[in-house]
């Protein structure tokens, strides 16, 4: 059945309907072309976005200072709430509560040899470099010996560090003892940093810190959680914590201020909320893409089969039988939509290559002094290309499938004296 | 070769048209016969029940021994590819395919492979002198030419039975006579031949004239072929 001459006719006819078939196919190819770059780009905003984010731990939380809004037992309003070692000590205390990292911040001058910068020290344990997903470019993060030795050691940003190459000629700083606020601390990393303006940022232990500084006030208490899992668990979590902690500060519990609470759970569920939404949104339109293309086929069948009705009451008469009329006709539709589908597969799947190509070689999309990435690896999975392919090639059949079995169902006298 | 038994065929368009009623023939093998009547008559509609492109309504229809009644889509291609040969008036050739092309095509149902078929289709071809003329299309042939390229295409099978509707309807005089020639040569090697006419000139040239009018068999009149001069004008 599926001998040479059997193809050698369906390419006839579709070499005998050139505009035809280009049209059709054209149809197809951009369907699936605009499906995979669709799909692709909403790929690229989403490893994007939530790639800022990756390299986080999910389940912490932050409180920030902040003043109050609402007057309270006496106290007006617009005080503001300092934490202190007391909310560390409850914090600690709680069951959801696995670590508190608590920020001690103290500001500096940074000393080596000759140069001098202004840096913003941060007595930090070592969790917070998951937490705030600090990257490491060189040596190492405060360690928990460290913290168990108060050694004096510290973590410089990455623009501190070339400053500081440049004007010594030291081929790397690991090692190096600097001074900050006259104290002695050795380097032992750097970070990739998030210094904003001609600001440096160094890390130190934070029992470091608390033994020279004997700090209580805090303006930043980052904690990470347990058995936190749904966005509801968060929510009443976060509204009972805010409750306690006005009890301790003495400020209204339903103060909308006095301390903040940002929780990074709820933070990256709805931004994956969001991402499912545009993605489902996407679908949509690809789908919708497709469908059109598909009845595109199908119309275009309904025609052709329409104009060869004589041939087919011809052919009849010298004794085609219905399945080879049926088949060349479903045949027909189905290489139109493999061959050009595959041509719209490999030209979207082509250009969101180069397109991620150029991207990545040019550092478009992402932010270098933010550090920040908006679009990342515009690519789609290959199953999804092939599940919409393998879609495409059976809605050929169908679109080809149903003008065919109307041909075959007519009497070979009609067909033949059809205008 | 064909026994007709009461054979009845209604039309339902917007008014039922009765257009056979009640049709009884029998045409013996080797035959030559003619069916003659004003247009309207039903001859056409007859001659497409002869050859299973059309369904009737009412009696028997034994095609070489066989009752052709309710076949399947399937049964009707066999019958029609392995026992019948078609002539039309318009030709019916295919476009958008050569002369050989066109004469091969039955064989290609037939699953007889490319080579057999073109050197078959070939034989054909040159035996109605239309070997040069093999790779065109007929649109660049002339009406006579085509209408032997489709007498080619009818025998390419070596059916039992040839049915024409109209073979001569649309060539003039000369060409006429030279493809009713053609057609009493091919009846003369034993293929059985019905042919559809409302000239009296071509129905003289056949052995067997069957006058219908208005859907029922009037009269068969025998006749002899021989007696006339084909040479002379038969319009
Ligand atoms: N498919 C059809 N539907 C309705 N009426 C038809 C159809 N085919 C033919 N007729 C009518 O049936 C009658 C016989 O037609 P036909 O057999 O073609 O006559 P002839 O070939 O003798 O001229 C005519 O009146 C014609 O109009
Ligand atoms: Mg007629």
């Amino acid at each position: 059945m599926f001998n040479k001459d059997f193809w050698s006719e369906i390419f006839m006819a579709l070499r005998r309907n050139k505009l035809r078939t280009i049209l059709t196919g054209f149809a197809i190819s951009w369907g699936i072309f605009m499906l995979i770059v669709l799909l692709s780009a909403g790929n690229g905003l989403k490893n994007g976005v939530t790639g800022n984010f990756a390299d986080r731990i999910k389940n912490t939380y932050t409180i920030w200072s902040s003043s109050t809004e609402l007057p309270y037992k006496g106290h007006k309003a617009g005080r503001f709430i300092v934490l202190n070692n007391k909310d560390i000590q409850f914090l600690e205390s709680l069951y959801e509560v696995e670590e508190v990292s608590p920020v001690l911040s103290k500001g500096g001058t940074l000393i080596f040899g000759e140069k001098s910068r202004s840096v913003s020290l941060e007595g930090v344990k070592p969790i917070y470099k998951n937490i705030q997903g600090i990257k490491i470019v060189e040596g190492r993060f405060i360690n928990e010996n460290d913290m168990k030795n108060k050694l004096k050691v510290v973590v410089i940003d990455k623009t501190t560090n070339e400053e500081l190459l440049r004007t010594t000629g030291e081929p790397s700083m690991i090692g190096k003892i600097v001074y900050i606020n006259n104290l002695g601390f050795k380097v032992v990393g750097v970070s990739k940093g998030m210094a904003f303006g001609e600001m440096g940022q160094c890390y130190a232990p934070y029992s470091t810190l608390q033994a020279i500084y004997n700090v209580n006030e805090y303006y930043q208490l980052t904690f990470t959680t347990k058995g936190l899992n749904t966005k509801e668990d968060n929510e009443t979590f976060k509204t009972e914590l805010k409750r306690k902690i006005a009890a301790i500060h003495d400020f209204s519990p339903d103060d909308n201020r006095g301390v903040w609470i940002d929780s990074e759970m709820i933070n990256s569920l709805e931004t994956l909320r969001i991402f499912n939404t545009i993605n489902i949104f996407i679908w949509v339109i690809g789908i919708a893409m497709l469908i059109s293309g598909v009845v595109g086929v199908s119309n275009i069948m309904r025609i052709t089969v329409k104009e060869r009705t004589n041939e087919i009451g011809i052919r009849k008469a010298l004794g085609a039988k219905p399945r080879s009329i049926l088949l060349s006709i479903v045949m027909e539709s189905l290489v139109i939509t493999t061959i050009f589908g595959y041509i719209g597969m490999i030209s979207g799947v082509g250009v969101m290559e180069i397109v991620n190509m150029i991207m990545e070689s040019s550092g478009a999309g992402t932010n270098a002094e933010m550090e920040m990435s908006v679009f990342v690896n515009p690519t789609v999975d290959i199953n999804i290309v092939l599940m919409a392919t393998l879609v495409l090639i059976v809605s050929g059949v169908a679109a080809g499938f149903a003008p065919a079995w109307n041909s075959v169902k007519v009497k070979p006298i009609e067909a033949m004296n059809y205008r | 070769m064909i026994k007709l038994e009461n054979i009845n065929k209604t039309y339902f368009g917007a008014q039922p048209l009765h257009v056979l009623k009640g049709i009884n023939l029998d045409v013996t093998e080797g035959e030559l016969v003619s069916i003659m009547g004003a247009s309207g008559s039903g001859k056409s509609t007859l001659l497409n029940i002869l050859g299973i492109l059309d369904n009737y309504d009412e009696g028997d229809y034994y095609l070489a021994g066989k009752l052709v009644k309710n076949l399947s889509e399937n049964q009707a291609a066999e019958f029609r590819n392995k026992l019948i040969g078609f002539i039309f008036q318009s030709f019916n050739l295919i476009p958008f395919k050569t002369a050989l092309e066109n004469v091969a095509l039955p064989l290609f149902y037939q699953g007889v492979n490319r080579k057999k078929r073109n050197t078959m289709a070939m034989e054909y071809l040159e035996r109605f002198g239309l070997k040069d003329w093999a790779e065109h299309y007929p649109n660049e042939l002339s009406g006579g030419q085509k209408q032997r390229v489709s007498i080619a295409r009818a025998l390419v099978t070596s059916p039992k039975i040839i049915l024409a509707d109209e073979p001569t309807g649309a060539l003039d005089s000369k060409t006429s006579a030279e493809v009713m020639q053609i057609l009493r040569e091919v009846n003369a090697t034993g293929i059985t031949m019905v042919i559809v006419t409302h000239e009296r000139g071509i129905a003289n040239l056949t052995r067997k004239i069957v006058h219908l009018k208005d859907g029922i068999i009037e009269s068969i009149e025998e006749n002899d072929p021989d007696k006339m001069d084909f040479t002379k004008e038969i319009k």
